[in-house]
């Protein structure tokens, strides 16, 4: 088939005017957004998206944290088995205010909200705030507007809620902030919908589902040792900068359980430690925690184990297991 | 002169809401009526019975402030937000409908209108009567049923078993582990009174926890299981392991905890429990 000239000429002119119209306004987007006439953004606003909508709303754009989120312990912050049976079907005030938020301010405080109480901690609350979605970047966002905050990055906005948390990492005095950690950055869009997802260049995203992390080896150092009669646990917490483990109302146990074995492996004594924040045994950032168990009998062997509950579980898991063996006289 | 008038009707006011409620020596404590639910959690979202409740007083007290200040417009105002709080209340829960006294909210509101504190004081009678005489039935049904948190409902982990327990086979548990403590002492049998010790002290601190679930300030917690419980504590074990225990010591440490870990706690929530689980078994 014979390929018209004119079309042979008219073509590749096409092409490479999308691509320079694709580009200049790649650019445009991202560099230099405040080119664009304000007027015209005006016209592409979506006036619901600043009216307290529910998180799926938020979903119809923002494609990947929403599911980041939705694994998050903030996504069923009110319809949890645990928080329900534990605030006596939601009865109790005080607990309100974190659980479903109005507006997240900056180390304030939140009030509780009448509407959407089903998503629990979600975008609306932590992002809207006076008509403009805040976050770390500025951003051309025709269905919203936008507003750079850089208080997303600080501490001090988690600890609006998480206080007792926040006030232990002030005492640790590290660089890392709450989302060092918790919110670890990784590059991404922000937006998977098109026609935004093609202009919009990737960006430094905090993960949403604001994991809990794994406790190391390096984090928490376990040491055992026969002192004259006793047999003394050493726990150190040497990396996490707030109790180990760390809780402003819930109650997440970090259990030590010692076992003392004869000759044949029978168990002569046994010891429980319960280590959590409500019982203001949970371990400090820096600061040994010791135990002392008398050797009122013979032992061979001395078995430690550690196990953490999180707050939303009544089941444990093992989290380490140590071993001593005892030479000599002991008991 | 017109001051002393004025405090003597605040006065007079203060008599018919508060003694009424004592004017019953043989108390029954019926539990509130079912429709009162809808007022407050989790029913609804806000204790709202309590908050008209406030709204109500608040109205009828702003007549007498109003009236000492000679704040005419503000009384006025008061006065008929009085009625209309005192009207909505009356249709709130229809087993309380005949506790209240519409005519007697009018005339008060009436007789607030004249500016005069005498006439004031006299209309205010019949109407704080009924105030008085639904507060003496109900008040301390509708705070033990709505106010109160259900110790009924909290489960606790035993520390030692691991095992689920209600609050009060829990409650049992602790205290037959602290007879454990005070027998074996008794007894001459330290070794197994420092067991018993382990686990009490053990049972003892998971109050704490359990606690923090209403009581979200530290204060509290160190009232109930602070430094004097867990000093008694260090004082018990320390004797136990003497080579000669000391029993002055030891009963005494035995008493700070008795006292401060129990008796406290006991005193303030006791008699609430026990009407919630009176209700409970019906």
């Amino acid at each position: 088939m014979k390929v018209p000239n004119i079309l042979k000429k008219t073509v590749p002119v096409a092409v490479g005017l999308v691509v320079l119209g694709y580009l200049t306004l790649y650019f445009v987007i991202n560099q230099t957004p405040q080119w664009i006439p304000e007027n015209l953004t005006r016209l592409a606003r979506q006036a619901d998206l600043l009216e307290n909508p529910e998180a799926k709303r938020c979903f119809e754009c923002h494609k990947e944290i929403y599911a980041a989120w939705k694994k998050s312990r903030h996504a069923i912050a009110w319809v949890s088995e645990t928080y329900i049976e534990d605030s006596e079907n939601r009865s109790k005030e005080k607990c309100l205010p974190c659980h479903i938020p109005r507006q997240v301010k900056n180390g304030e405080k939140p009030q509780p909200r009448l509407d959407h109480r089903d998503d629990g901690i979600y975008c609306v609350p932590c992002h809207v705030i006076d008509g403009k979605m805040h976050g770390p970047y500025d951003l051309f966002s025709p269905p919203h507007p936008t507003q750079k905050n850089l208080q997303y990055r600080e501490s001090k906005f988690c600890g609006s809620c998480h206080e007792k948390t926040f006030e232990e990492w002030k005492i640790a005095g590290v660089e890392d902030t709450c989302q060092s950690c918790h919110m670890a950055r990784t590059e991404s869009r922000l937006v998977q919908k098109p026609v935004l997802s093609w202009l919009h260049s990737k960006k430094q995203v905090g993960d949403h589902s604001f994991p809990h992390g794994e406790i190391t080896q390096e984090d928490l150092a376990v040491t055992g040792e026969i002192s004259g009669k006793e047999f003394i646990v050493t726990l150190l917490n040497q990396k996490i900068p707030h109790r180990v483990p760390t809780a402003d109302n819930g109650d997440p146990r970090l259990y030590l359980y010692v076992r003392f074995l004869d000759d044949s492996g029978q168990e002569v004594d046994r010891f429980k430690e319960i280590l959590a924040p409500q019982q203001d045994t949970a371990l400090l950032y820096g600061k040994e925690a010791r135990f002392q168990y008398p050797l009122t009998a013979p032992v061979r062997k001395v078995e430690i184990s550690l196990q953490y509950k999180p707050a939303w579980s009544k089941d444990k898991s093992e989290w380490r297991q140590l071993s001593y063996p005892v030479t000599g006289d002991s008991g | 002169m017109r001051t002393s008038l004025i405090n003597s009707l605040l006065f007079t006011l203060m008599l018919f809401l508060i003694p009424l409620q004592l004017q019953a020596k043989d108390m029954v404590v019926k539990a509130p009526p079912e429709s009162l639910g809808k007022y407050y959690p989790p029913e609804s979202k806000e204790p709202k019975w309590i908050q008209q409740m406030h709204k109500m007083s608040g109205n009828l007290g702003g007549v007498f402030v109003n009236l000492r200040e000679k704040d005419w417009d503000n009384l006025d105002k008061n006065a008929d937000q009085f009625v209309e709080s005192y009207k909505e209340a009356s249709e709130m829960v229809p087993e309380w409908e005949e506790y209240f006294d519409l005519k007697a909210a009018k005339e008060f509101a009436a007789a607030a209108k004249t500016h005069d504190g005498e006439k004031i004081g006299k209309a205010v009678g019949a109407v704080g009567k009924t105030c008085g005489k639904c507060h003496a039935d109900n008040s301390i049904s509708v705070w033990t049923r709505f106010h109160w948190p259900s110790f009924h409902k909290i489960k606790i982990t035993d520390p030692i078993e691991e095992k689920e327990l209600d609050f009060g086979k829990y409650m049992g548990l602790l205290s037959g582990t602290f007879k454990g403590v005070t027998v074996n002492f008794k007894e001459g049998q330290y070794d197994r009174s420092q067991k018993a010790l382990r686990a009490f002290k053990s049972r003892f601190m998971e109050l704490k926890s359990t606690c923090s679930k209403c009581h979200t300030t530290d204060d509290v917690k160190l009232f109930y299981v602070g430094e004097n419980v867990a000093q008694a504590f260090d004082g018990l074990q320390k004797e136990l392991t003497a080579e000669k225990p000391n029993p002055g010591n030891f009963w005494k440490n035995v008493g700070i905890l008795g006292k401060q870990g129990c008796k406290n706690c006991h005193l303030t929530h006791r008699s609430y429990a026990m009407i919630q689980e009176r209700w409970e078994e019906k």
